[in-house]
Protein backbone atom coordinates (compact mmCIF):
# COMPACT_ATOMS: atom_id res chain seq x y z
CA UNK A 1 0.00 0.00 0.00
CA UNK A 2 2.74 2.40 0.99
CA UNK A 3 4.58 1.50 -2.23
CA UNK A 4 1.52 2.58 -4.15
CA UNK A 5 1.68 6.10 -2.73
CA UNK A 6 5.47 6.29 -2.91
CA UNK A 7 5.27 5.47 -6.62
CA UNK A 8 2.88 8.37 -7.15
CA UNK A 9 5.27 10.79 -5.47
CA UNK A 10 8.31 9.29 -7.24
CA UNK A 11 6.57 9.88 -10.55
CA UNK A 12 6.29 13.58 -9.63
CA UNK A 13 10.02 13.74 -8.94
CA UNK A 14 10.78 12.06 -12.28
CA UNK A 15 8.58 14.40 -14.22
CA UNK A 16 9.46 17.62 -12.42
CA UNK A 17 13.21 17.57 -12.19
CA UNK A 18 13.09 21.23 -11.15
CA UNK A 19 12.08 20.00 -7.67
CA UNK A 20 15.70 19.10 -6.99
CA UNK A 21 17.44 21.12 -9.69
CA UNK A 22 16.19 24.45 -8.29
CA UNK A 23 17.46 23.92 -4.72
CA UNK A 24 20.72 22.54 -6.11
CA UNK A 25 21.09 25.65 -8.27
CA UNK A 26 20.43 27.97 -5.32
CA UNK A 27 22.92 25.99 -3.20
CA UNK A 28 25.55 26.43 -5.92
CA UNK A 29 24.85 30.15 -6.19
CA UNK A 30 25.15 30.65 -2.42
CA UNK A 31 28.39 28.67 -2.31
CA UNK A 32 29.85 30.52 -5.28
CA UNK A 33 28.81 33.78 -3.60
CA UNK A 34 30.67 32.78 -0.43
CA UNK A 35 33.77 31.83 -2.42
CA UNK A 36 33.68 35.12 -4.31
CA UNK A 37 33.24 37.08 -1.09
CA UNK A 38 36.13 35.29 0.57
CA UNK A 39 38.38 35.90 -2.42
CA UNK A 40 37.34 39.53 -2.53
CA UNK A 41 38.00 39.86 1.21
CA UNK A 42 41.58 38.73 0.58
CA UNK A 43 42.20 42.17 -0.98
CA UNK A 44 41.88 43.74 2.43
CA UNK A 45 44.54 41.78 4.25
CA UNK A 46 45.15 44.27 7.02
CA UNK A 47 41.55 44.96 7.86
CA UNK A 48 40.96 41.25 7.81
CA UNK A 49 43.63 40.56 10.37
CA UNK A 50 42.10 43.17 12.64
CA UNK A 51 38.62 41.74 12.13
CA UNK A 52 39.66 38.17 12.88
CA UNK A 53 41.62 39.36 15.88
CA UNK A 54 38.60 41.33 17.06
CA UNK A 55 36.22 38.45 16.49
CA UNK A 56 38.46 36.13 18.46
CA UNK A 57 39.29 38.37 21.37
CA UNK A 58 36.78 41.13 21.76
CA UNK A 59 33.47 39.71 20.61
CA UNK A 60 31.81 37.06 22.73
CA UNK A 61 30.05 33.88 21.73
CA UNK A 62 26.74 35.68 21.39
CA UNK A 63 28.03 38.18 18.82
CA UNK A 64 29.64 35.44 16.77
CA UNK A 65 26.43 33.48 16.89
CA UNK A 66 24.48 36.52 15.80
CA UNK A 67 26.72 37.15 12.79
CA UNK A 68 26.63 33.52 11.65
CA UNK A 69 22.89 33.33 12.17
CA UNK A 70 22.43 36.41 10.02
CA UNK A 71 24.33 34.68 7.22
CA UNK A 72 22.26 31.53 7.66
CA UNK A 73 18.97 33.35 7.64
CA UNK A 74 19.98 35.21 4.51
CA UNK A 75 20.66 32.02 2.57
CA UNK A 76 17.56 30.28 3.97
CA UNK A 77 15.34 33.10 2.75
CA UNK A 78 16.82 32.69 -0.68
CA UNK A 79 15.75 29.06 -0.59
CA UNK A 80 12.28 29.98 0.63
CA UNK A 81 11.90 32.41 -2.26
CA UNK A 82 13.10 29.82 -4.78
CA UNK A 83 10.85 27.22 -3.20
CA UNK A 84 7.80 29.47 -3.50
CA UNK A 85 8.36 30.17 -7.18
CA UNK A 86 9.10 26.50 -7.85
CA UNK A 87 5.89 25.45 -6.10
CA UNK A 88 3.78 27.86 -8.16
CA UNK A 89 5.14 26.49 -11.42
CA UNK A 90 4.97 22.90 -10.22
CA UNK A 91 1.34 23.14 -9.10
CA UNK A 92 0.24 24.92 -12.27
CA UNK A 93 1.91 22.27 -14.41
CA UNK A 94 0.93 19.22 -12.39
CA UNK A 95 -2.57 18.64 -13.76
CA UNK A 96 -2.19 20.63 -16.97
CA UNK A 97 0.81 18.91 -18.58
CA UNK A 98 -0.83 15.47 -18.51
CA UNK A 99 -3.77 16.85 -20.48
CA UNK A 100 -1.57 18.82 -22.85
CA UNK A 101 0.63 15.84 -23.76
CA UNK A 102 -2.45 13.56 -23.67
CA UNK A 103 -0.86 11.13 -21.25
CA UNK A 104 -3.84 11.55 -18.90
CA UNK A 105 -5.61 8.55 -20.43
CA UNK A 106 -2.57 6.41 -19.77
CA UNK A 107 -2.44 7.54 -16.14
CA UNK A 108 -6.15 6.93 -15.82
CA UNK A 109 -5.77 3.43 -17.26
CA UNK A 110 -3.89 2.55 -14.09
CA UNK A 111 -5.70 1.55 -10.90
CA UNK A 112 -5.27 4.93 -9.21
CA UNK A 113 -8.19 7.15 -8.27
CA UNK A 114 -8.36 10.78 -9.30
CA UNK A 115 -8.34 11.74 -5.62
CA UNK A 116 -5.11 9.80 -5.06
CA UNK A 117 -3.50 11.46 -8.07
CA UNK A 118 -4.44 15.00 -7.09
CA UNK A 119 -3.53 14.43 -3.44
CA UNK A 120 -0.13 13.03 -4.49
CA UNK A 121 0.49 16.36 -6.18
CA UNK A 122 -0.67 18.30 -3.13
CA UNK A 123 1.61 16.19 -0.92
CA UNK A 124 4.53 16.73 -3.29
CA UNK A 125 4.06 20.49 -3.12
CA UNK A 126 3.35 20.64 0.60
CA UNK A 127 5.81 18.06 1.97
CA UNK A 128 8.29 16.81 -0.63
CA UNK A 129 9.36 20.10 -2.23
CA UNK A 130 9.99 21.72 1.21
CA UNK A 131 11.87 18.58 2.34
CA UNK A 132 14.19 18.74 -0.67
CA UNK A 133 14.75 22.45 0.02
CA UNK A 134 15.56 21.75 3.68
CA UNK A 135 18.12 19.11 2.71
CA UNK A 136 19.63 21.67 0.32
CA UNK A 137 19.70 24.31 3.07
CA UNK A 138 21.48 21.98 5.50
CA UNK A 139 23.97 20.89 2.83
CA UNK A 140 24.61 24.52 1.82
CA UNK A 141 25.24 25.54 5.40
CA UNK A 142 27.67 22.68 6.00
CA UNK A 143 29.58 23.25 2.75
CA UNK A 144 29.79 26.98 3.38
CA UNK A 145 30.94 26.52 6.95
CA UNK A 146 33.66 24.13 5.81
CA UNK A 147 34.80 26.57 3.11
CA UNK A 148 34.74 29.50 5.52
CA UNK A 149 36.54 27.67 8.30
CA UNK A 150 39.28 26.55 5.91
CA UNK A 151 39.64 30.15 4.85
CA UNK A 152 39.70 31.45 8.43
CA UNK A 153 42.39 28.88 9.28
CA UNK A 154 44.44 29.98 6.29
CA UNK A 155 44.21 33.52 7.57
CA UNK A 156 45.52 32.42 10.93
CA UNK A 157 42.19 32.48 12.75
CA UNK A 158 40.89 29.78 15.05
CA UNK A 159 38.10 28.17 12.99
CA UNK A 160 37.16 25.90 15.86
CA UNK A 161 36.34 28.87 18.05
CA UNK A 162 35.15 31.34 15.45
CA UNK A 163 32.98 29.05 13.35
CA UNK A 164 32.23 25.63 14.77
CA UNK A 165 32.21 26.66 18.41
CA UNK A 166 29.87 29.52 17.72
CA UNK A 167 27.49 28.30 15.10
CA UNK A 168 23.98 27.53 16.37
CA UNK A 169 23.46 24.91 13.67
CA UNK A 170 20.50 23.04 15.07
CA UNK A 171 18.72 26.16 16.22
CA UNK A 172 19.01 27.44 12.67
CA UNK A 173 17.96 24.22 11.04
CA UNK A 174 14.97 23.57 13.23
CA UNK A 175 13.91 27.15 12.72
CA UNK A 176 14.25 26.72 8.94
CA UNK A 177 12.16 23.52 9.05
CA UNK A 178 9.50 25.22 11.16
CA UNK A 179 9.33 28.36 9.04
CA UNK A 180 9.27 26.49 5.73
CA UNK A 181 6.56 24.01 6.69
CA UNK A 182 4.41 26.60 8.47
CA UNK A 183 4.80 28.92 5.49
CA UNK A 184 3.78 26.08 3.15
CA UNK A 185 0.65 25.44 5.22
CA UNK A 186 -0.03 29.16 5.54
CA UNK A 187 0.14 29.64 1.78
CA UNK A 188 -1.71 26.39 1.00
CA UNK A 189 -4.92 28.12 -0.18
CA UNK A 190 -2.84 29.40 -3.10
CA UNK A 191 -1.56 25.90 -3.72
CA UNK A 192 -5.17 24.68 -3.84
CA UNK A 193 -6.01 27.46 -6.26
CA UNK A 194 -3.08 26.62 -8.53
CA UNK A 195 -4.01 22.93 -8.55
CA UNK A 196 -7.58 23.81 -9.42
CA UNK A 197 -6.51 26.13 -12.27
CA UNK A 198 -4.08 23.46 -13.48
CA UNK A 199 -6.90 20.90 -13.63
CA UNK A 200 -9.42 23.30 -15.11
CA UNK A 201 -7.77 25.57 -17.65
CA UNK A 202 -7.57 24.71 -21.32
CA UNK A 203 -4.59 27.00 -21.90
CA UNK A 204 -2.07 29.37 -20.28
CA UNK A 205 -2.33 28.20 -16.65
CA UNK A 206 0.00 30.91 -15.31
CA UNK A 207 -2.10 33.66 -16.85
CA UNK A 208 -5.38 32.03 -15.83
CA UNK A 209 -4.15 31.67 -12.25
CA UNK A 210 -2.95 35.23 -11.80
CA UNK A 211 -5.48 37.15 -13.88
CA UNK A 212 -8.29 36.82 -11.31
CA UNK A 213 -5.86 37.64 -8.50
CA UNK A 214 -5.07 40.91 -10.29
CA UNK A 215 -8.47 41.77 -11.76
CA UNK A 216 -10.65 41.12 -8.71
CA UNK A 217 -8.75 43.63 -6.51
CA UNK A 218 -9.00 46.18 -9.34
CA UNK A 219 -12.75 45.66 -9.70
CA UNK A 220 -13.19 45.80 -5.94
CA UNK A 221 -11.14 49.00 -5.76
CA UNK A 222 -13.11 50.68 -8.50
CA UNK A 223 -16.63 49.69 -7.49
CA UNK A 224 -16.44 49.24 -3.75
CA UNK A 225 -13.50 51.48 -2.95
CA UNK A 226 -12.13 48.80 -0.67
CA UNK A 227 -9.20 46.40 -0.77
CA UNK A 228 -10.29 43.38 1.24
CA UNK A 229 -9.53 40.88 -1.49
CA UNK A 230 -6.15 42.40 -2.32
CA UNK A 231 -5.23 42.35 1.34
CA UNK A 232 -6.36 38.77 1.82
CA UNK A 233 -4.48 37.58 -1.25
CA UNK A 234 -1.42 39.73 -1.77
CA UNK A 235 -0.97 40.60 1.88
CA UNK A 236 -1.27 37.06 3.19
CA UNK A 237 2.39 36.01 2.94
CA UNK A 238 3.60 38.77 5.25
CA UNK A 239 0.86 38.16 7.79
CA UNK A 240 1.90 34.67 8.85
CA UNK A 241 1.15 34.43 12.57
CA UNK A 242 4.31 32.51 13.43
CA UNK A 243 6.77 34.99 14.89
CA UNK A 244 6.56 36.35 18.37
CA UNK A 245 8.54 39.41 17.35
CA UNK A 246 12.01 40.27 18.56
CA UNK A 247 12.47 42.33 21.66
CA UNK A 248 15.30 44.63 20.55
CA UNK A 249 15.91 45.94 24.06
CA UNK A 250 16.34 42.47 25.46
CA UNK A 251 18.42 41.43 22.47
CA UNK A 252 21.09 44.05 23.06
CA UNK A 253 22.05 44.52 26.67
CA UNK A 254 23.02 48.21 26.78
CA UNK A 255 24.57 48.03 30.21
CA UNK A 256 27.07 45.43 29.18
CA UNK A 257 27.21 46.65 25.56
CA UNK A 258 26.80 43.05 24.58
CA UNK A 259 24.32 40.89 22.70
CA UNK A 260 22.26 38.94 25.20
CA UNK A 261 23.30 35.35 24.63
CA UNK A 262 19.94 33.71 25.25
CA UNK A 263 18.35 35.93 22.67
CA UNK A 264 20.48 34.73 19.76
CA UNK A 265 18.09 31.98 18.80
CA UNK A 266 15.82 31.86 15.81
CA UNK A 267 13.69 29.19 17.40
CA UNK A 268 12.92 31.50 20.32
CA UNK A 269 11.26 33.92 17.88
CA UNK A 270 8.88 31.23 16.62
CA UNK A 271 5.53 30.87 18.32
CA UNK A 272 3.81 27.66 17.24
CA UNK A 273 0.89 28.20 19.58
CA UNK A 274 0.07 31.42 17.80
CA UNK A 275 0.24 29.71 14.41
CA UNK A 276 -1.88 26.72 15.36
CA UNK A 277 -4.53 28.74 17.18
CA UNK A 278 -4.86 31.41 14.51
CA UNK A 279 -8.23 31.31 12.79
CA UNK A 280 -6.55 32.49 9.59
CA UNK A 281 -4.35 29.39 9.52
CA UNK A 282 -7.42 27.15 9.61
CA UNK A 283 -9.36 29.19 7.10
CA UNK A 284 -6.38 28.76 4.78
CA UNK A 285 -6.35 24.99 5.29
CA UNK A 286 -10.08 24.77 4.60
CA UNK A 287 -9.81 26.87 1.44
CA UNK A 288 -6.95 24.64 0.28
CA UNK A 289 -9.08 21.55 0.97
CA UNK A 290 -12.06 22.92 -0.95
CA UNK A 291 -10.00 23.93 -3.97
CA UNK A 292 -8.17 20.59 -4.00
CA UNK A 293 -11.52 18.79 -3.90
CA UNK A 294 -12.66 20.94 -6.83
CA UNK A 295 -9.49 19.93 -8.73
CA UNK A 296 -10.28 16.24 -8.07
CA UNK A 297 -13.81 16.67 -9.39
CA UNK A 298 -12.66 18.46 -12.50
CA UNK A 299 -10.19 15.67 -13.28
CA UNK A 300 -12.82 13.04 -12.63
CA UNK A 301 -15.75 14.51 -14.49
CA UNK A 302 -14.24 16.32 -17.41
CA UNK A 303 -14.42 14.49 -20.69
CA UNK A 304 -11.09 14.87 -22.43
CA UNK A 305 -12.17 13.93 -25.92
CA UNK B 1 -22.13 -18.18 -19.63
CA UNK B 2 -21.32 -15.15 -17.54
CA UNK B 3 -21.34 -11.67 -18.97
CA UNK B 4 -18.23 -9.62 -18.41
CA UNK B 5 -19.94 -6.49 -19.57
CA UNK B 6 -23.65 -5.98 -19.38
CA UNK B 7 -25.41 -2.85 -20.64
CA UNK B 8 -29.11 -2.13 -20.33
CA UNK B 9 -30.55 1.12 -21.61
CA UNK B 10 -27.19 2.86 -21.57
CA UNK B 11 -27.26 6.43 -22.88
CA UNK B 12 -24.92 9.36 -22.85
CA UNK B 13 -25.67 12.75 -24.26
CA UNK B 14 -23.74 15.94 -24.66
CA UNK B 15 -26.30 18.72 -24.75
CA UNK B 16 -28.79 17.70 -27.44
CA UNK B 17 -26.49 15.20 -29.07
CA UNK B 18 -27.11 11.61 -28.09
CA UNK B 19 -23.69 10.06 -28.42
CA UNK B 20 -24.93 6.73 -27.09
CA UNK B 21 -28.65 6.16 -27.36
CA UNK B 22 -30.30 3.57 -25.16
CA UNK B 23 -28.13 0.57 -26.03
CA UNK B 24 -28.31 -2.98 -24.68
CA UNK B 25 -25.53 -5.51 -25.12
CA UNK B 26 -23.48 -8.15 -23.36
CA UNK B 27 -19.88 -9.19 -23.77
CA UNK B 28 -19.05 -12.69 -22.68
CA UNK B 29 -15.81 -14.13 -21.39
CA UNK B 30 -13.29 -15.39 -23.94
CA UNK B 31 -14.60 -13.30 -26.82
CA UNK B 32 -12.87 -10.88 -29.13
CA UNK B 33 -15.50 -8.31 -29.95
CA UNK B 34 -15.01 -5.78 -32.71
CA UNK B 35 -16.91 -2.53 -32.24
CA UNK B 36 -17.22 -0.94 -35.64
CA UNK B 37 -18.69 2.41 -36.51
CA UNK B 38 -18.05 5.56 -38.53
CA UNK B 39 -16.48 8.64 -36.94
CA UNK B 40 -18.76 10.19 -34.38
CA UNK B 41 -20.88 7.04 -34.10
CA UNK B 42 -20.42 6.87 -30.35
CA UNK B 43 -17.75 4.16 -30.22
CA UNK B 44 -15.32 6.10 -28.11
CA UNK B 45 -18.04 7.38 -25.79
CA UNK B 46 -19.30 3.85 -25.26
CA UNK B 47 -15.78 2.62 -24.54
CA UNK B 48 -15.25 5.47 -22.12
CA UNK B 49 -18.40 4.50 -20.27
CA UNK B 50 -17.18 0.88 -20.10
CA UNK B 51 -13.80 2.07 -18.82
CA UNK B 52 -15.34 4.32 -16.18
CA UNK B 53 -13.90 7.43 -17.75
CA UNK B 54 -17.28 9.00 -18.21
CA UNK B 55 -20.59 8.78 -16.40
CA UNK B 56 -23.67 7.51 -18.25
CA UNK B 57 -27.37 6.82 -17.79
CA UNK B 58 -28.81 3.33 -17.62
CA UNK B 59 -27.40 0.15 -16.11
CA UNK B 60 -23.84 -0.62 -17.02
CA UNK B 61 -21.93 -3.30 -15.22
CA UNK B 62 -18.35 -4.28 -16.04
CA UNK B 63 -16.90 -7.28 -14.19
CA UNK B 64 -19.78 -6.80 -11.80
CA UNK B 65 -18.67 -3.26 -10.97
CA UNK B 66 -20.07 0.19 -11.62
CA UNK B 67 -17.28 1.44 -13.88
CA UNK B 68 -17.53 5.14 -13.11
CA UNK B 69 -17.84 4.79 -9.36
CA UNK B 70 -15.44 1.89 -8.90
CA UNK B 71 -12.83 2.83 -11.49
CA UNK B 72 -9.80 2.03 -9.36
CA UNK B 73 -10.98 -1.51 -8.63
CA UNK B 74 -12.02 -1.94 -12.25
CA UNK B 75 -8.61 -0.87 -13.54
CA UNK B 76 -6.97 -3.70 -11.63
CA UNK B 77 -8.69 -6.08 -14.03
CA UNK B 78 -9.05 -4.01 -17.18
CA UNK B 79 -6.37 -2.68 -19.47
CA UNK B 80 -6.81 -0.27 -22.30
CA UNK B 81 -4.91 1.38 -25.07
CA UNK B 82 -6.68 4.29 -26.70
CA UNK B 83 -5.37 6.05 -29.77
CA UNK B 84 -5.17 9.15 -27.65
CA UNK B 85 -3.74 7.45 -24.54
CA UNK B 86 -0.21 8.52 -25.20
CA UNK B 87 2.60 7.47 -22.92
CA UNK B 88 4.15 10.47 -21.16
CA UNK B 89 7.04 11.70 -23.27
CA UNK B 90 9.38 12.56 -20.39
CA UNK B 91 9.37 9.13 -18.79
CA UNK B 92 12.12 6.53 -19.14
CA UNK B 93 11.17 2.98 -20.07
CA UNK B 94 12.63 1.67 -16.80
CA UNK B 95 10.71 4.31 -14.80
CA UNK B 96 7.52 3.33 -16.54
CA UNK B 97 8.07 -0.30 -15.55
CA UNK B 98 8.88 0.75 -11.96
CA UNK B 99 5.69 2.77 -11.82
CA UNK B 100 3.36 0.11 -13.20
CA UNK B 101 5.01 -2.51 -10.99
CA UNK B 102 4.33 -0.44 -7.87
CA UNK B 103 0.81 0.58 -8.91
CA UNK B 104 -0.62 -2.49 -10.59
CA UNK B 105 -1.26 -5.63 -8.52
CA UNK B 106 -1.54 -7.83 -11.63
CA UNK B 107 1.57 -6.68 -13.47
CA UNK B 108 4.47 -9.02 -14.15
CA UNK B 109 7.64 -7.04 -14.68
CA UNK B 110 9.64 -10.03 -15.89
CA UNK B 111 6.98 -10.71 -18.52
CA UNK B 112 7.10 -7.09 -19.72
CA UNK B 113 10.90 -7.19 -19.89
CA UNK B 114 10.76 -10.45 -21.82
CA UNK B 115 8.36 -8.91 -24.34
CA UNK B 116 10.46 -5.75 -24.63
CA UNK B 117 13.56 -7.83 -25.39
CA UNK B 118 11.88 -8.83 -28.63
CA UNK B 119 11.70 -5.17 -29.66
CA UNK B 120 14.27 -2.42 -30.15
CA UNK B 121 13.03 -0.54 -27.10
CA UNK B 122 15.89 -0.08 -24.60
CA UNK B 123 15.16 0.25 -20.85
CA UNK B 124 17.23 3.43 -20.55
CA UNK B 125 15.47 5.24 -23.39
CA UNK B 126 12.97 7.99 -22.85
CA UNK B 127 9.59 7.72 -24.53
CA UNK B 128 10.24 10.91 -26.52
CA UNK B 129 13.26 9.25 -28.12
CA UNK B 130 11.18 6.36 -29.47
CA UNK B 131 9.35 6.19 -32.79
CA UNK B 132 5.56 5.97 -32.78
CA UNK B 133 5.72 2.27 -33.58
CA UNK B 134 8.13 1.64 -30.73
CA UNK B 135 5.93 3.57 -28.28
CA UNK B 136 3.03 1.32 -29.26
CA UNK B 137 5.21 -1.77 -28.80
CA UNK B 138 6.20 -0.49 -25.36
CA UNK B 139 2.60 0.18 -24.43
CA UNK B 140 1.50 -3.22 -25.70
CA UNK B 141 4.33 -4.97 -23.82
CA UNK B 142 3.14 -3.38 -20.59
CA UNK B 143 -0.49 -4.19 -21.28
CA UNK B 144 0.27 -7.79 -22.20
CA UNK B 145 2.22 -8.22 -18.95
CA UNK B 146 -0.88 -7.30 -16.97
CA UNK B 147 -3.09 -10.22 -16.08
CA UNK B 148 -6.37 -8.51 -16.94
CA UNK B 149 -9.80 -9.97 -17.55
CA UNK B 150 -10.75 -7.42 -20.19
CA UNK B 151 -8.54 -5.60 -22.66
CA UNK B 152 -9.98 -2.62 -24.48
CA UNK B 153 -8.25 -1.35 -27.59
CA UNK B 154 -9.50 1.87 -29.14
CA UNK B 155 -7.92 2.38 -32.56
CA UNK B 156 -4.69 0.93 -31.18
CA UNK B 157 -2.77 0.88 -34.43
CA UNK B 158 -3.68 4.28 -35.79
CA UNK B 159 -0.71 6.01 -37.42
CA UNK B 160 1.35 2.83 -37.59
CA UNK B 161 2.66 1.31 -40.77
CA UNK B 162 1.36 -1.99 -42.07
CA UNK B 163 4.26 -4.05 -40.68
CA UNK B 164 3.68 -2.83 -37.15
CA UNK B 165 -0.06 -3.30 -37.47
CA UNK B 166 0.26 -6.92 -38.58
CA UNK B 167 2.77 -7.62 -35.85
CA UNK B 168 0.59 -5.93 -33.26
CA UNK B 169 -2.36 -8.22 -33.89
CA UNK B 170 -0.18 -11.29 -34.31
CA UNK B 171 1.41 -10.66 -30.90
CA UNK B 172 -1.95 -10.04 -29.37
CA UNK B 173 -3.27 -13.40 -30.51
CA UNK B 174 -0.20 -15.52 -29.90
CA UNK B 175 1.15 -14.01 -26.69
CA UNK B 176 -1.91 -12.68 -24.96
CA UNK B 177 -5.27 -14.07 -25.82
CA UNK B 178 -6.66 -17.20 -24.17
CA UNK B 179 -10.09 -18.35 -23.06
CA UNK B 180 -9.74 -16.46 -19.79
CA UNK B 181 -9.24 -13.15 -21.56
CA UNK B 182 -11.69 -10.95 -23.37
CA UNK B 183 -10.83 -8.26 -25.86
CA UNK B 184 -12.95 -5.34 -27.00
CA UNK B 185 -11.52 -3.59 -30.00
CA UNK B 186 -12.49 -0.68 -32.23
CA UNK B 187 -10.89 0.24 -35.49
CA UNK B 188 -11.51 1.82 -38.85
CA UNK B 189 -9.52 -0.85 -40.58
CA UNK B 190 -12.09 -3.62 -40.36
CA UNK B 191 -10.36 -5.87 -42.90
CA UNK B 192 -7.31 -6.09 -40.69
CA UNK B 193 -9.10 -7.53 -37.71
CA UNK B 194 -12.06 -9.38 -39.15
CA UNK B 195 -10.21 -12.68 -39.07
CA UNK B 196 -9.43 -12.45 -35.41
CA UNK B 197 -12.86 -11.44 -34.16
CA UNK B 198 -15.27 -13.88 -32.57
CA UNK B 199 -18.08 -11.34 -32.35
CA UNK B 200 -18.97 -8.12 -34.04
CA UNK B 201 -21.03 -5.08 -33.18
CA UNK B 202 -21.91 -2.17 -35.48
CA UNK B 203 -22.76 1.18 -34.02
CA UNK B 204 -24.09 4.28 -35.74
CA UNK B 205 -25.57 7.49 -34.35
CA UNK B 206 -25.32 6.03 -30.88
CA UNK B 207 -27.43 2.98 -31.75
CA UNK B 208 -26.41 -0.63 -32.22
CA UNK B 209 -27.16 -1.81 -35.76
CA UNK B 210 -25.77 -5.31 -35.46
CA UNK B 211 -24.59 -7.49 -32.61
CA UNK B 212 -23.69 -11.01 -33.71
CA UNK B 213 -21.12 -13.79 -33.43
CA UNK B 214 -18.91 -13.81 -36.52
CA UNK B 215 -19.79 -17.40 -37.46
CA UNK B 216 -23.51 -16.55 -37.48
CA UNK B 217 -23.03 -13.80 -40.02
CA UNK B 218 -22.94 -16.32 -42.89
CA UNK B 219 -26.35 -17.63 -41.87
CA UNK B 220 -28.02 -14.24 -41.59
CA UNK B 221 -26.38 -12.37 -44.42
CA UNK B 222 -25.83 -13.48 -47.96
CA UNK B 223 -24.21 -11.66 -50.84
CA UNK B 224 -25.38 -12.35 -54.36
CA UNK B 225 -23.65 -11.36 -57.57
CA UNK B 226 -26.09 -11.38 -60.43
CA UNK B 227 -27.29 -9.66 -63.61
CA UNK B 228 -30.13 -9.49 -66.14
CA UNK B 229 -33.37 -11.37 -65.50
CA UNK B 230 -32.05 -12.96 -62.32
CA UNK B 231 -31.19 -9.53 -60.97
CA UNK B 232 -34.79 -8.39 -61.34
CA UNK B 233 -36.02 -11.53 -59.59
CA UNK B 234 -33.47 -11.10 -56.83
CA UNK B 235 -34.45 -7.46 -56.39
CA UNK B 236 -37.95 -8.72 -55.61
CA UNK B 237 -36.52 -10.39 -52.49
CA UNK B 238 -35.69 -6.91 -51.16
CA UNK B 239 -31.91 -6.77 -50.69
CA UNK B 240 -30.72 -4.34 -48.03
CA UNK B 241 -28.05 -3.02 -50.36
CA UNK B 242 -27.16 -3.12 -54.02
CA UNK B 243 -23.98 -2.00 -55.77
CA UNK B 244 -22.68 -2.29 -59.32
CA UNK B 245 -19.45 -4.14 -60.00
CA UNK B 246 -18.04 -5.08 -63.43
CA UNK B 247 -21.45 -4.59 -64.93
CA UNK B 248 -23.03 -6.94 -62.42
CA UNK B 249 -25.25 -6.22 -59.45
CA UNK B 250 -23.98 -7.15 -56.02
CA UNK B 251 -26.89 -7.50 -53.59
CA UNK B 252 -26.84 -8.08 -49.89
CA UNK B 253 -29.68 -9.92 -48.21
CA UNK B 254 -30.64 -10.03 -44.58
CA UNK B 255 -32.58 -13.08 -43.35
CA UNK B 256 -32.99 -14.64 -46.79
CA UNK B 257 -31.66 -18.20 -46.84
CA UNK B 258 -29.25 -19.44 -49.45
CA UNK B 259 -31.93 -21.81 -50.80
CA UNK B 260 -34.06 -18.86 -51.85
CA UNK B 261 -31.21 -17.38 -53.85
CA UNK B 262 -30.03 -20.64 -55.41
CA UNK B 263 -29.87 -20.31 -59.18
CA UNK B 264 -30.04 -16.51 -59.13
CA UNK B 265 -26.28 -15.99 -59.33
CA UNK B 266 -23.08 -16.35 -57.40
CA UNK B 267 -23.61 -16.65 -53.62
CA UNK B 268 -21.01 -15.56 -51.05
CA UNK B 269 -20.65 -14.63 -47.39
CA UNK B 270 -20.30 -10.84 -47.40
CA UNK B 271 -17.15 -9.23 -46.02
CA UNK B 272 -17.54 -7.31 -42.79
CA UNK B 273 -16.68 -4.10 -44.60
CA UNK B 274 -19.45 -4.61 -47.19
CA UNK B 275 -21.91 -5.58 -44.53
CA UNK B 276 -20.97 -2.54 -42.54
CA UNK B 277 -21.48 -0.17 -45.44
CA UNK B 278 -24.83 -1.79 -46.24
CA UNK B 279 -26.02 -1.56 -42.65
CA UNK B 280 -25.02 2.08 -42.33
CA UNK B 281 -26.79 2.94 -45.61
CA UNK B 282 -29.85 1.05 -44.50
CA UNK B 283 -29.90 2.93 -41.20
CA UNK B 284 -29.59 6.30 -42.91
CA UNK B 285 -32.40 5.61 -45.35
Amino acid sequence: MINHYLALVKRELWEHRSIWVTPAAIASIVTLGTLAALMFAGEFAQELDVAIFGAQNLAGDAERRAVLTAFFVGSSWLFLLGLSILTIFYALDSLYAERKDKSILFWRSMPVTDAETVISKLVTALIVIPAVAIVAIVATHIVNLIVTSLWVSMKGGDAGLLIWGSVPLFDNWFAAIAVIYCFAIWMSPFLGWFLFVSAYTKRAPLLMAFLPLILIPMVEGIFMRSAHFAEAVWGRGAKIPLFSGMDIEAFFDEDKMRVNEEMVSLLSTIDFGKFVTSVDTWIGIIVCGLLTTAAIYVRRFRDES
Amino acid sequence: MTSLVSARGVSKHFGDVRAVDNVDFDIEKGKILGLIGPNGAGKTTLLKAVLGLTDCEGDLSVLGLDPFRQRKKLMQNICFIADVAVLPRWIKVSQLLDYVQAIHPNFSRSRAEELLKQTKVKPGAKVKELSKGMVTQLHLSIIMAIDAKLLVLDEPTIGLDILFRKEFYANLLSDYFDEERTILITTHQVEEIENLLTDIMFINDGKILLDSPMDALGNSYVELMTSGEEAIKARGLRPIAETEMFGKSVMLFDGITRDHLEGLGEIRVPSVADLFVAKIKEARR
